[in-house]
């Protein structure tokens, strides 16, 4: 059981990762981006052909980062007109594309077959039961050290600036706000993050295939933000983390309830997580960690 | 003698101590537990909840018969979503909470990949039913403990290469579906066809749902091919038939059975379906391991068993481990059982269909050789089975059986 937690509170940091990614584009400025696991399949594939060349694991995940951004501002760039509803469509096309250069580049991501044997740092050297520590521990100071960089951002002018753009992007420009440098930066920074988030997992698990570059994941991130809290990096790390917990506690659903057939154990699941989506949309529109909004100072 | 309200008791008692005496036997023995790990939801879900249904038809018909090795089998079960992600940590919960001693069931040749390293880290068994070539070899079975109950792709295509060589075609193309699949049968093909020295004049790997195929058909037939060998699945191929048929293309085609069956004459027809060559592994349908599992897929899922491929293989899972850790004796580790299954599957012993008998030869000393409701079930050394393929043709609507083809 213990190594089972290990095991799921490493995705469970992953997944905050990637809330605290969503929570920066779309939380703070606005831009709804549907396109996440695109960014995490890139990171991974960068990470794990870099590793796979011979580089370190610390520099494959730098590598990762770095991919991330270059995609990140590609995509800001293809979609500077976009807003909203369109952006979405346009990310959710953006995730569809990785998978499909992932699948026809052969050459590179050996297609449908994915990638096996990707490097896991320490493994040889910690043996099972330690390397899932160790990489637990990894994960989670990266996720501490992210969120408090976040935080810092969020609190200050330039996390301001953003949320001005959010909520009026015609206004923050009025204000002298040069808005298409911040959309860039936000956007690269969010991708960054994302294919970091990649780059771990893919080293956790050392196997990434186009088969992981599922919407699935996505809308697992939407879900958890929005339960945390949209706008504030503490919300986004308790949603990632909620969310997968959550989800790994419905399988326990199977052990409790003898007698039901394994598809109407897998519909429970889902009503479940639905069921868990609705209440708590019901009793707590914004989250449970909502966003906070500093009064403006009294004249 | 009178029989008063103690005599009985006693007489109770007694019975219920001898009625229990065999069961705590078994309790002595821990249960072997088997993680049934399948698609029930997602692209695999025609065939997830089959599959796990027949796990369990199986397991039952196991514990009739007295259990394996002394031992109880007991199943605990979760869902792949047919998603790798989803996978792994279904594959982490039952490895480390339920504390499974094989996983039988995976679908897709993704999720088998991302789940192998759990198995061989946890030093217990996979069994699965994907056909991605990377599964026999390091590092997914470094350690031989994946063993696969479908034909690998690439021995497909070996197969196809085989047929068309005796058929004397000359300029052959290929059309796949783009997934391992369906690449690794047209690979397969084409590797064994240019190992004889010949050509393919084109080859084309197409995107999944496509409402039509027309452009991919058009490239190919460019080539002027005589036959077009595919690594298809039923939507598809009906289309891209359709299509074929529609523009005239005079062509043969070499086609998986998963893809060339009744359905597909009954979606198109005869004539667009006419000297089709459907190419299958032998399924063992006239032997008595076949009947026994179709009889318990009726009972389970109110289909005749032939519907669901995987979910015979499924049971030949149970069945032949099962056999393998009677082998091994009681209390036998992974390595011992692994170390057994090729040598109750293999050929060298006494043919059983069934469990009981398997057991019972096992028991009187007798090498045993398990013939499964999937195939022969005969492993090679990467745990791949390695069966017979039939071929057939399809004329005027039915499949013949012509001959068979050994690889």
């Amino acid at each position: 059981m213990l190594s089972y937690l290990i095991f799921a509170l490493t995705i469970g940091g992953i997944y905050a990762l990637l809330a605290l990614s969503l929570n920066l584009v779309w939380g703070s400025a606005g831009m709804v981006n549907l396109g996440l696991a695109g960014f995490f399949g890139v990171g991974a594939y960068a990470s794990a052909i870099a590793t796979g060349a011979g580089a370190p694991v610390v520099f494959g995940w730098g590598i990762a980062a770095l991919a991330g951004v270059a995609v990140g501002l590609l995509v800001t760039f293809a979609t500077l007109r976009l807003r909203d509803d369109y952006l979405a469509i346009v990310t959710l096309g953006f995730a569809e594309m990785v998978r499909l250069v992932a699948l026809n580049e052969r050459w590179l991501t050996s297609g449908a077959d994915g990638i096996s044997g990707i490097a896991a740092p320490m493994k040889a050297e910690l043996g099972t039961g330690g390397f899932n520590l160790f990489y637990l521990a990894v994960v989670s100071l990266i996720v501490l050290g992210v969120w408090w960089m976040l935080a810092r951002l969020d609190a200050s002018p330039y996390g301001r600036t953003l949320k001005a753009i959010r909520e009026d992007q015609e206004l923050a420009r009025f204000a002298g706000k040069p808005v298409l440098r911040f959309k860039y930066e936000a956007f690269a920074l969010s991708a960054a993050i994302a294919a970091l988030a990649g780059a771990l997992y893919a080293h956790f698990q050392s196997y990434f295939s186009p088969d992981h570059i599922q919407p699935l994941i996505t809308i697992y991130i939407f879900l958890g933000l929005t339960a945390g809290g949209v706008g504030r990096p503490a919300g986004a790390v308790a949603g990632g983390y909620a969310v997968l917990l959550f989800i790994e506690a419905t399988r326990f659903a199977a052990d409790v309830l003898p007698g039901l057939k394994a598809v109407e154990v897998a519909a429970f699941r889902e009503i479940l997580i639905g069921a868990a989506l609705l209440i708590m949309l019901h009793l707590k529109p914004q989250g449970f960690l909502p966003e906070t909004m500093p009064k403006a100072p009294k004249p | 003698m009178t029989i008063d309200r103690r005599t009985i008791l006693q007489a109770g008692a007694g019975a219920l101590a001898l009625g229990l005496a065999p069961q705590g036997a078994f309790a002595q023995a821990e249960a072997f537990r088997i993680g049934a790990l399948n698609p029930v939801t997602g692209a695999g879900s025609p065939y997830g909840s089959g599959m796990a249904a027949m796990i369990l038809a199986a397991v039952e018909e196991v514990n009739a018969a007295g259990g394996a090795g002394g031992r109880q089998l007991q199943v605990f079960a979760d869902d792949t979503q047919t998603n790798p992600q989803s996978a792994v940590l279904a594959a982490k919960k039952l490895i480390e909470v339920n504390k499974v001693n094989a996983i039988l069931g995976t679908w897709s040749s993704g999720v088998s990949l991302a789940v192998i390293p759990l198995v061989n880290d946890a030093n217990i068994l996979l069994m699965h039913t994907s056909g991605a070539p990377a599964l026999s070899v390091p590092p997914a079975n470094a350690k031989g403990h994946g063993y696969r109950f479908q034909a690998t792709n690439d021995r497909f295509g070996r197969a196809f290469a085989e047929i068309a060589v005796k058929e004397g075609f000359k300029r052959p193309a290929t059309m796949a579906f783009n997934n391992a699949s369906g690449i690794g049968n047209t690979q397969g093909f084409k590797r064994a066809w240019e190992a004889k020295g010949n050509q393919v004049v084109a080859e084309v790997v197409y995107e999944p749902n496509q409402p039509s195929y027309r452009a991919e058909l058009q490239r190919v037939m460019a080539a002027r091919p005589d036959v077009i060998v595919m690594g298809s699945f039923l939507p598809d191929t009906t289309i891209i038939l359709r299509e074929a048929f529609q523009t005239g293309a005079n062509v043969r085609w070499i086609i998986p059975g998963w893809a060339a069956n009744p359905q597909l004459v009954t979606a198109l027809g005869n004539e667009p379906t006419e000297g089709i060559i459907s190419v299958d592994s032998v399924s063992n349908e006239q032997a008595a391991s076949f009947a026994r599992y179709d009889e318990a897929y009726r009972r389970k899922m109110s289909q005749p068993g032939a519907s669901n491929v995987y979910a015979a293989m499924t049971y030949d899972m149970v069945i032949a481990l099962a056999l393998a850790i009677e082998a091994a004796g009681p209390g036998a580790g992974t390595a011992q059982i692994n170390a057994k299954i090729r040598e109750v599957s293999n050929p060298g012993g006494e043919k059983v269909f069934t469990f009981a008998d398997g057991k019972a030869a096992l028991k009187a000393g007798r090498k045993i050789n398990y013939e499964g409701a999937s195939s022969v079930l005969d492993f090679d050394e990467f745990g791949d089975v390695t069966p017979d393929f039939g071929v057939f043709f399809i004329t005027r609507g039915k499949l013949e059986r012509r001959y068979v083809v050994k690889i």
